[in-house]
């Protein structure tokens, strides 16, 4: 049986799951429980500052940094299994690589309100893969 | 034992490569274009994996100088990118990489099976 389980905020009406524990055990597959904890410490390292720098980028009207950081972002999230932050990182992305940064507030708002329950579900899940 | 560049910006995505190609690749990473090309040059790997999104220099740059450069222009490059739009994949094959890998990593074999392809190329004068 697996030993990672959604995060509290994946029943989100007329969404898809936030998260995709199936990603988890990809990791540990490619690196075991070692890989898997690295990978959450850097994640969760590197998430909020790459929030942070979209947020600022943003706010500076630059687009070019907003859509270096949530590429960046993207990219993380998805390997770890965080979807709708992927799927936030990447709407955001895909409007700053046009050079606009029309509606990327409010998808950079989405990231920060979606990162803490991220974060809890990762610590639970570094527990789980120490088991 | 092959050697493999790896040249990525993202620490968690070295980390993983590095997860996935231990004790199969001798693994060199490098963070960025200027210090890629000339550790490329100093350093010839067998094979070069290439994040496209770089700051300052991205792969795509990268990829023009080892093409035009006569020591390096017959190393086979695979592109690694989390871009993944239609019509990707031949713009990338055009550009002068020799294959496509996307990210996020989800079957490794796809990427071991396409390094052991374009390394044996190489090896045969084929890139």
């Amino acid at each position: 049986m697996t030993p990672f389980t959604g995060s509290d905020n994946d029943a989100v009406l007329g969404e898809p799951p936030s998260t995709d524990p199936a990603a988890l055990e990809r990791l540990q597959r490619f690196g075991g429980g070692k890989l898997l904890r690295e990978m959450i410490g850097l994640f969760m390292e590197a998430a909020p500052e790459r929030i942070g720098a979209a947020r600022a980028a943003v706010n500076a009207s630059d687009a070019k940094a907003t859509e270096l950081a949530l590429h960046s972002l993207k990219s993380s999230s998805a390997q770890l299994g965080a979807l709708r932050m992927q799927r936030l990182s990447e709407q955001g992305e895909t409007i700053a690589r046009t050079g606009s940064l029309e509606g990327v507030d409010a998808l950079v708002t989405g990231l920060e309100a979606e990162y803490p329950s991220i974060q809890a579900w990762l610590e639970r899940a570094r527990t789980a893969g120490n088991a | 034992m092959n050697t493999v560049a790896v040249v990525e910006d993202n620490a968690d995505n070295r980390l993983l490569l590095q997860a996935i190609l231990d004790g199969l690749y001798e693994v060199v990473e490098y963070e960025n274009g200027i210090d890629a090309l000339a550790g490329l040059s100093a350093n010839l790997p067998d094979l070069v994996l290439l994040d496209i999104s770089l700051p300052g220099m991205d792969g795509n740059e990268i990829l023009a100088r080892i093409r035009a450069d006569e020591h390096l222009m017959r190393l086979p490059v695979i592109a690694l990118t989390a871009h993944a739009m239609a019509g990707d994949r031949e713009k990338y094959l055009s550009a002068g990489f020799n294959d496509y890998i996307t990210k996020p990593i989800v079957d490794e074999q796809l990427l071991l099976n396409a390094m052991e392809k374009w390394i044996d190329a190489g090896h045969d004068g084929q890139v």
